[in-house]
């Protein structure tokens, strides 16, 4: 019984092991670079405005879900975690799109009107 | 818990609560209940990030200028110290899910070593803001005396967006919120990127010029911003490094192992939280406007 009971269930690695936890590391050290690098260049002026924000959240992003999958093992958790995970940037999103929706559509002046 | 054995007359594995059916329901309840929280964490963080949201796309140019004085080789320096420390604490679960109590104590310290440091840096950036007279609280700032002779409070005869490299010595005798620089709106009303909402934030309208005052009071909106988030994040911070205290007393009494260790796993959920919120942090308040300065602009 005891030993049934042991072996249920931690008989699958959970995670990706010191070499997988090192390149996780490695891709976070180079999107910090990355991050620094592009933003001393005017990616405005070269492709459009808002581009450097842009480039700048998408390496965030990355980062974020290498973290979140790897380092909080959420790639190997119970598809409730992946709902919590997923749903709380969706009311993320939910807040700034509603916040902005109303901010953009004021009219002119410091906060239209 | 060794007493379980005795109660019920069959094996319990040591960490097990009574409410459980077995392991796997205990860690998966457990961990949802951090999800949870985090969950309302990105919620509590989502709040500030919607407020920088909102004051940036009103005032981009008083945003890029504050920005551009943040010590951006700190923010940089920290930044890597905060991810070294993630995988340190990544390891420490990987350890304690072996049981070798040697190396969690070890990568629970050095985790603590570099929240720690992050700390250290931070304070040095708060000090630099203090004696610059960048604390949006008016009183708070570092207070210079006026030398004799001198008129206090006088502001320079040049306009803002002129002598903008100048090291001038400022007279500060109330602590007040100091900023005499608007060569950014200046630069971006040359180019004809200033947008019609910030012509009304930053214009004097008698004169139809830039009004040093008013550009500061953008420029103080982001300030407090900056010392909102990462004060806040600072706070969080140190809840992470009182949680590693209570990690390393419990992993030095070899608590965890191959069957018991979510309280390991938890608490590295909040540590690489409190990460993932830095990650997102050093772009938006660090990096938001170098592009207009980096190559001499």
């Amino acid at each position: 019984m005891a030993d049934n009971h042991s072996e249920e269930h931690h008989h699958e690695e959970q995670h990706i092991g010191i070499p997988g936890y090192l390149v996780v590391f490695g891709i976070l050290v180079v999107g910090t670079i990355l991050t620094y690098t592009v933003a001393l260049n005017d990616l405005d002026s070269i492709l459009f405005h808002g581009a450097n924000t842009l480039v700048a959240l998408l390496i965030a992003f990355i980062k974020m879900s290498c973290v979140m999958l790897f380092f909080m093992h959420v790639r190997w958790s119970p598809r409730l975690v992946w709902l919590s995970a997923v749903g709380s940037f969706f009311w993320l999103a939910i807040m700034f799109a509603f916040t902005m929706q109303d901010y953009f559509t004021r009219g002119s002046g410091v906060f239209g009107g | 818990m060794a007493t379980h054995v005795d109660t019920h007359g069959e094996y319990h594995p040591p960490g097990l609560q009574h409410q459980f059916e077995d392991m796997k329901q205990q860690e998966e309840s457990v961990s949802i209940g951090m999800w949870m929280f985090l969950v309302q964490e990105i919620m509590f963080f989502g709040g500030l990030f919607t407020v920088y949201l909102v004051f940036r796309s009103r005032f981009p140019m008083a945003f890029a200028a504050g920005s551009n004085h943040l010590n951006v080789v700190m923010g940089f320096a920290n930044t890597l110290v905060l991810i070294v420390s993630s995988l340190t604490m990544a390891l420490t679960v990987y350890y304690a899910q072996k049981g070798n109590r040697n190396m969690q104590v070890i990568l629970i310290i050095l985790t603590m070593i570099f929240g720690a440091t992050f700390l250290g840096v931070k304070v040095v950036e708060y000090k630099e803001k203090y004696d610059d007279g960048l604390v949006p609280v008016t009183g708070l700032n570092r207070k210079v005396k006026a030398s004799a002779g001198e008129e206090h409070g006088e502001e320079p005869a040049k306009p803002c967006w002129e002598g903008a490299h100048e090291e001038h010595e400022y007279i500060n005798p109330k602590g007040e919120f100091q900023w005499h620089d608007c060569s950014l709106a200046k630069k971006a009303e040359n180019e004809g990127f200033l947008t019609p909402t910030e012509k009304i934030g930053y214009y004097n309208p008698a004169s139809g010029q830039i009004d040093a005052n008013k550009f500061r009071d953008k420029v103080r909106i982001y300030f407090w911003i900056y010392f909102a988030m990462t004060g806040l994040h600072a706070l969080h911070m140190i809840v992470g490094l009182i949680l590693m205290s209570w990690l390393l007393y419990k992993a030095w009494k070899n608590t965890f192992s191959a069957e018991y260790y979510m309280p390991v796993e938890m608490s590295g959920l909040y540590w690489h939280f409190v990460d993932i919120v830095w990650i997102f942090l050093f772009p938006l308040l660090y990096l938001l406007g170098r592009h207009f300065i980096a190559h001499g602009g």
